[in-house]
Formats: structure tokens, C-alpha cells, sequence
């Protein structure tokens, strides 16, 4: 053990090892081994940068098409364009994810649930999809944030299971609805008449921007009693001790339902 | 003559009792009349029959034994009367039912009115059996358990589905399974809060439907996780 002991003490002692120690003691040797390690890193992430999977493709479709799509976790993102097409585009993290998209008449399918069955953990999804101006798109994700911008389709319709923030913006639909457990959700748009809008939180911030015409039924509910109703409060409003807001705004052409247990749900004008 | 006056002096005539003018008049009739006729043929006949069998028939030995039995008849077949009765109440029923249902102006009016007490009394004796329901003080504590036992109900499939979710919990990822405990945690509070509200005030509305809609929350998130 001695001997052993004596043998590295040695080694410590012997002329490279010596000589190696002073140049890490110089400032320009480290910064050199720096820049090294910083290749190295680069070089990883690179490497994990081209694991992932990368899906883009196009479906021909009409002016009413509806997209439902079915995430695990990941983000989604749907715009509109002035073309008769969808465009799909996914960067998939794992590689061994499967996704086959399903194209049925006017409809567009992507179930990456089903299509993922009995492969365990597949991570992170993110969807990037466009569509027809006029078309309905259905979104689910367990985890992750959704947002969709620009749609005049029939129906708007994002859910996060779990947390993920929602963001509609410029939308114009006869049917909405959003919904998460934690995030916030974002509305910006129009209620169209005869129109039902749904938007329910348990722990985040509700934001409804519409213009200062719109005329709707609302039922708002917040146990933690923080609601503002803006330019569109009015005497008929009943309210139970600030929790509850029951009334109409202008004619009330729409219904508009509004649940948030732990934030704030605020209407805008815009 | 009548008939009537006629089989009256037919007695007469069998008993050799009638008089000329009566005889002449009552076989005046008799051509005339055949069914006063047929009754005298009849009544001539067991007269005659009688008169010929005369002293042929005895009075019974024991009469009145002859009279127990007849009234040991009488009374068994009064002990009959029930079957009878109800032989009477089945035709009265069958009656009842053949019968046509067309009813006057005023029987309806009637009726109508009938019903109409007949449903106020009903309507007040419930009424004072509701003003003897638990007092105020036992209302909330009865819709307090009433509300725990709807929760437990829900509660039992709630169940359900975490064990199904338990079972593939596994196979998620860490970051998966740090969100779905974050977000079930998040829902559970939501859940406690109302529940407190309504045991605090059992007629709360809000907290009643916030209660139902995150015990709903709850099972979907449980479902979508059970596929996972």
C-alpha cells in the first residue's frame, strides 16, 4: 500500500506532469482549453440537434377543411394562408416516433396517441401547421401550448389537458372553445351571432379582446372573485357577492361561458 | 169481458160455483180468446187429475223432521250468500265495464269539480306534511351529506381511473409525470375549496357547480392519462 502510495507520489513528481500544471496555470492555456471544450459541447448538441426528426408535407384540400389533431406533448401552432392546401410541418424528438397523418374528404387527421401506441415515451411533438382561411381546426395536446391565429372556420376548438398556454388570435368562428388546467388563455376575436364560446382555466389568467359592438350572453365564474368586465359591464349584469357576473351585452346574439377558479378573467375591447 | 175477469170466473166454473150469465158470458170469451182458453184446458186438466188420484197421496210420517230438513237446506244455501255475492259483484263488475261512458254536460261539470277537491286536499295535506320536514337547523347538515355522499359516489370512479393511470405511470417520462401530479394537485385543491365552501353554506350555488365541473376536470384528465 506504501509502495503504492509512494509510486503516484511519484508519477505527480515525474517532468510532464509537472510541465502540464504550469501551462493550465497560464491564462492563455486555459482559454484555449476553453474554446476546446466549447467545440466539443457544440459538437453534441449538434449531433442531438440532427437526432431529431423533421416532418413537412402538403395536403390539397378545400376552402372548409377541418384539421383535428391529437398531441402528447409538444407545441402547436396553426396559421392561415390564402391557399387551397395544408401544410404540415413537425420536428419530432424522438426517433422513434411515428406520425401518419390521415386525409378523409375535407378533413385532415393527425392522431400522434394512436399512431405512438405501446411505444413508450415518445417526447415532444411541436406542430406547425397551415391552413385554409375558412377552415375548422380541433387541437388537443396533454402538455404543451397551443395557438392559432387568423381562422374564419366554422370551429375553433384548442384543449391542454394539463398546462400549456392558449392563444387565439384573430379568430372569427361560430364555435369556440379553450381550455387548460394551468396557463393562461388569450382571445382575440369576434362572437358571431348565434355563436357559443367557452373558455375554462383552473389555475391561470383568462383575456377576451373583442370589439366594443359585440353583443353576447356571458356567464362568468370565479370563485376568486376577480373578474373585469370593462366597457362591457352594465347595470343588468347580476352578480352573486363577485363570483358570478349573468347578463347580456347588447342584444346577447351569442353565449359566452367563462370559468376560472384561480385567475383573473378579463374582457377588452378592442 | 177481459181476460183478467175471464181466468177469474175459470175458477169458478171448476168449482161449479159460476152462475148462467157468467157461464154464457165466459164461454162467450173462450171461443174468442184462445189463450184464456189454453188456461182453462190447463186448469181442467190438474183439477181433473186430482179428482181422479184422490186419497192416493199421504201426508209424510215425521212432518216435522220433514221441516228441519227443509230449513237445513234453507240455511246451507244462505252459507252460500258470499259466493253468490261475489258472483253478483262479478257481473256488477263486467257490467261496469261493458257499460258505455258517455256522460251530460253537468256529470262532467261534476266530475271535474270532484277532481279539483280531491286534488286541493291532497295538495294541502301535503303541504302540512312538508311544514313537518327536518327544521332549518337539520336542512344544511341533511344537503352537507347529501353533497359528501355525491362526492363519494363520483369519487368511486374517480378511483377507477387513478388505478388505471398507476398502471401506466411507468412508462411515461419524468417531465410527464411531474405535470400530470402538478396539474391533479392543482384540480384537488379546487375540489377541497368547494368542498369547504358547501359544507360552510350547503346552498352555494357557484361552489356547487365549480365542485361538479372540477370533480368533471378531475375524470377527464384521469381518462386522457389512462391512454398514455
Amino acid at each position: 500500500m506504501y509502495e503504492t502510495s509512494s509510486r503516484r507520489f511519484v508519477f505527480l513528481k515525474s517532468p510532464l506532469v509537472m510541465k502540464a500544471i504550469s501551462l493550465l496555470r497560464s491564462t492563455s492555456a486555459r482559454r484555449a482549453l476553453s474554446i476546446a471544450l466549447a467545440f466539443v459541447i457544440a459538437v453534441c448538441l449538434s449531433g442531438a440537434v440532427f437526432a431529431q426528426q423533421h416532418l413537412s408535407k402538403r395536403y390539397q384540400t378545400g376552402k372548409n377543411v377541418r384539421v383535428e389533431l391529437r398531441n402528447i406533448s409538444g407545441t402547436i401552432v396553426v396559421e392561415s394562408w390564402n391557399k387551397d392546401e395544408i401544410r404540415l410541418s413537425a420536428t419530432i424528438e424522438s426517433p422513434n416516433a411515428h406520425i401518419v397523418p390521415k386525409q378523409m374528404d375535407e378533413s385532415l387527421i393527425v392522431d400522434v396517441m394512436s399512431d405512438n401506441r405501446g411505444r413508450g415515451d415518445v417526447g415532444d411533438v411541436n406542430f406547425k401547421l397551415q391552413v385554409p382561411v375558412s377552415s375548422s381546426v380541433d387541437l388537443e395536446t396533454r402538455r404543451g401550448q397551443i395557438s392559432v391565429s387568423n381562422l374564419r372556420g366554422a370551429s375553433v376548438r384548442a384543449h391542454v389537458s394539463t398546462e400549456g398556454d392558449i392563444e387565439l388570435t384573430n379568430i372569427v368562428a361560430g364555435q369556440v372553445v379553450a381550455q387548460n388546467t394551468i396557463g393562461n388563455i388569450f382571445f382575440d376575436g369576434e362572437f358571431s351571432t348565434g355563436g357559443t364560446y367557452e373558455f375554462k382555466s383552473t389555475k391561470g389568467d383568462i383575456t377576451i379582446r373583442i370589439p366594443g359592438n359585440s353583443a353576447f350572453r356571458l356567464v362568468a365564474a370565479s370563485p376568486a372573485r376577480k373578474i373585469t368586465l370593462g366597457d362591457f359591464w352594465n347595470n343588468g349584469f347580476k352578480t352573486q357577492d363577485g363570483r358570478r357576473y349573468v347578463g347580456d351585452v347588447g342584444d346577447g346574439r351569442s353565449s359566452v361561458s367563462v370559468t376560472n377558479f384561480n385567475g383573473q378573467i378579463t374582457f377588452m375591447r378592442k | 169481458m177481459n181476460c183478467e175477469k175471464c181466468q177469474e170466473l175459470i175458477h169458478d166454473l171448476l168449482d161449479g160455483t159460476i152462475s148462467r150469465s157468467d157461464e154464457f158470458a165466459l164461454n162467450t170469451h173462450l171461443k174468442e180468446c184462445l189463450d184464456c182458453e189454453s188456461v182453462r184446458q190447463d186448469l181442467s186438466s190438474i183439477v181433473t187429475f186430482c179428482r181422479s188420484h184422490r186419497g192416493e197421496y199421504d201426508a209424510p210420517p215425521n212432518s216435522q223432521a220433514l221441516w228441519l230438513r227443509i230449513r237445513n237446506v234453507v240455511e246451507a244455501e244462505a252459507a252460500n250468500v258470499p259466493v253468490k255475492s261475489k258472483a253478483v259483484r262479478k257481473s256488477f263488475l263486467a257490467e261496469l265495464m261493458g257499460r258505455s261512458w258517455e256522460m251530460s254536460l253537468p256529470q262532467l261539470a261534476s266530475f271535474a269539480v270532484a277532481i279539483m277537491l280531491l286534488v286541493s286536499i291532497v295538495t294541502v295535506v301535503a303541504i302540512r306534511r312538508g311544514g313537518n320536514n327536518p327544521g332549518p337547523a337539520e336542512q344544511p347538515r341533511e344537503q352537507a351529506s347529501n353533497i359528501n355522499e355525491r362526492v363519494w359516489q363520483r369519487q368511486q370512479v374517480i378511483n377507477y381511473w387513478k388505478q388505471r393511470v398507476e398502471l401506466n405511470k411507468a412508462r411515461w417520462s419524468p417531465e410527464m409525470r411531474d405535470t400530470f401530479e402538478r396539474n391533479l394537485l392543482v384540480i384537488d385543491q379546487a375540489v377541497n375549496q368547494s368542498l369547504n365552501e358547501l359544507n360552510r353554506n350547503p346552498h352555494d350555488e357557484i361552489s356547487e357547480q365549480m365542485l361538479n365541473e372540477s370533480l368533471n376536470d378531475k375524470l377527464v384528465l384521469l381518462k386522457e392519462f389512462s391512454d398514455l
